[in-house]
């Protein structure tokens, strides 16, 4: 067969296998098991978890009975907890948009603003929601202001993250076009950066939402308002089919999110 | 008219794509720029509007000097210039009617353009546009929906509707099928023809080169190694500007080339 005769280029010696992967991997297995260690890390027993584990039993049990006479007690903090999440999530996301599009390489005027931005969202990031609704609830006083201030800053924190890497990976050709058309900075980005991440943005936006409803309930425990405050009143009496009540609530509240955040995509794509 | 000064074009990394060129295109001429990947058809095309500046030398457009521009001149100076992509750089998410009049953002305000509220008059330009290359009952059809040809002639649209002097055309027909590279073609030889448009369009078929090039252009490293008209343009010409003999690969296809010819003339 010609096959074999045919002159041809050497083939290439296979390269060695990187060892990036095998090192990462024991480095992985490694830093897990300092982590938990007596030692270096938090000292975790994983015995204790499997003998202990009876005592959590009564709790579960009462958790699986939840009392629906409760439940005319959670509406109106529920009510509170969903007004804060929307307020919240429109006022948050709406200052997450041109932050985004500042902190992403692509669309950002100049290198300057790029990284004063990105750091910026970075502290904000860094700071917890908990911290937040403390420093608000100091500042302007117990109740769903000092929540909604403090969600409006977590919410900045995350869309504008999510979203600017959204842009960085977005199709260059079209902002291209709209300068080569003589179109200014804002306007390309609103004409050629904008469509192509809007889908993203609202699931990005809904995803926020879900986050403020369950954020809000541990907003409401350092008094900021909301359902987090009677989850803490009937946790601390031990109350543990009310607590399951609540439970309930948010699980029905977050898949109702999720159905609707699903159904936006698949018509915005 | 088009004026290359001397130009030299070198990217940040130290490749230089255009060494020394000096070039005049007078109003309303049909050139042809032909070269291998690499010659610095792209880079020539785009010191034109700026989207690529000179390093050294100049580009000057109806006596405004491409490299002495503020911000502010550049964009006046683009809102003339009309530029047609390889890859078409449609808004796929959004309507043509919406990628069209993206050829009006320069005679829009900011904030006008941020809420999308477009003078009627403008609307108009770009109905008319997407009139002349044929496809204006897709106006409200989304971008991804049309196929490549379609979505060619919307870029041709965006660029008309700039109501430009000049049209830069890069690699134009490089994703198309031979049939619909003609169709493309045509429509810019028309479009030049009666509107009296400058038109640069780069190629690397030579026989569609040959075709619809009033004037030829190669380049070859950076350099400028033909300038003439496509009738003189023959294969030893094109010879010296691949550097190599022809291959069937430099050139589209006899048949539909020959048919385009009959049309064309």
């Amino acid at each position: 067969m010609s096959v074999a005769a045919h002159q041809t280029t050497p083939r290439p010696a296979k390269p060695r296998p990187s060892p990036v992967l095998p090192i990462a991997l024991v480095a992985v297995v490694a830093v897990t098991w300092a982590a938990t260690s007596e030692q270096f890390g938090i000292g975790l027993d994983i015995g204790s978890i499997i003998s202990d584990i009876t005592r959590g039993a009564g709790i579960l049990g009462e958790l699986l009975r939840p009392k629906w006479d409760f439940l005319p007690q959670t509406v109106e903090p529920m009510l509170e907890t969903f007004r804060m999440a929307v307020l919240a999530s429109a006022i948050g996301c709406t200052i997450a948009l041109p932050v985004a599009f500042l902190a992403s390489r692509v669309t950002a005027p100049n290198f300057a603003t790029y990284l004063a931005d990105r750091s910026i969202l970075n502290l904000v990031r860094a700071i917890p929601d908990f911290l937040y609704a403390l420093f608000f609830v100091a500042a302007v006083g117990i109740g769903p202001l000092a929540g909604i201030a403090a969600l409006i800053l977590f919410n900045i924190g995350v869309v504008a993250k999510l979203q600017s890497e959204t842009v960085d990976g977005i199709d260059p050709g079209p902002l291209e076009a709209a300068r080569a058309a003589g179109g200014n900075r804002l306007q390309t980005v609103r004409w050629a950066a904008l469509p192509q991440v809007l889908p993203n943005y609202v699931a990005y936006s809904l995803y926020t939402f879900e986050l403020n409803i369950r954020a809000s309930t541990v907003l409401g425990i350092v008094g900021a308002g909301g359902i987090g405050r009677l989850l803490l009143r009937e946790y601390k009496f031990f109350n543990w089919s009310n607590v399951s009540v609540i439970v309930v609530e948010l699980f029905v509240f977050v898949f109702v999110i999720e159905l609707v955040s699903i159904t936006l995509r698949r018509r915005l794509v | 008219m088009i004026r290359f000064a001397n130009a030299s074009v070198t990217y940040p990394g130290g490749v230089a794509a255009l060494k020394d060129l000096t070039l005049e295109i007078p109003d309303g001429q049909m050139v042809v720029v032909v070269g291998l990947s690499g010659a610095g058809k792209s880079t020539l095309i785009r010191a034109v509007n700026g989207l690529v500046p000179p390093t050294s030398g100049d580009v000057v457009i109806d006596g405004v000097s491409v490299r002495k521009a503020s911000p502010h001149q550049l964009r006046v100076l683009r809102s003339r210039i009309g530029m047609i992509f390889q890859t078409f750089n449609l808004v796929n998410r959004t309507t043509v009617l919406n990628n069209v009049l993206m050829g009006r953002l320069h005679n829009t305000g900011t904030f006008r353009s941020l809420i999308g509220w477009y003078k009627p008059a403008d609307v108009e330009i770009a109905m008319r546009a997407l009139e002349r290359v044929d496809i204006v009952e897709k106006a409200y059809v989304r971008a991804s929906n049309l196929s490549g040809g379609q979505q060619q002639r919307v870029g041709i649209a965006r660029a008309l509707a700039q109501n430009p002097k000049i049209l830069l055309a890069d690699e134009p027909v490089a994703s198309l099928d031979p049939p619909t590279s003609h169709v493309v073609m045509r429509d810019l030889q028309r479009i030049n023809r009666e509107l009296g448009i400058t038109t640069i369009v780069n190629l690397h078929f030579l026989d569609l080169a040959k075709v619809y090039g009033e004037r030829i252009i190669g380049l070859r490293g950076g350099e400028l190694v033909y300038d003439g008209t496509g009738a003189q343009a023959d294969e030893n010409v094109f010879r010296d500007i691949y550097g190599r003999s022809l291959t069937a690969d430099d050139l589209m296809g006899e048949e539909s080339t020959a048919a385009a010819a009959d049309v064309a003339l």
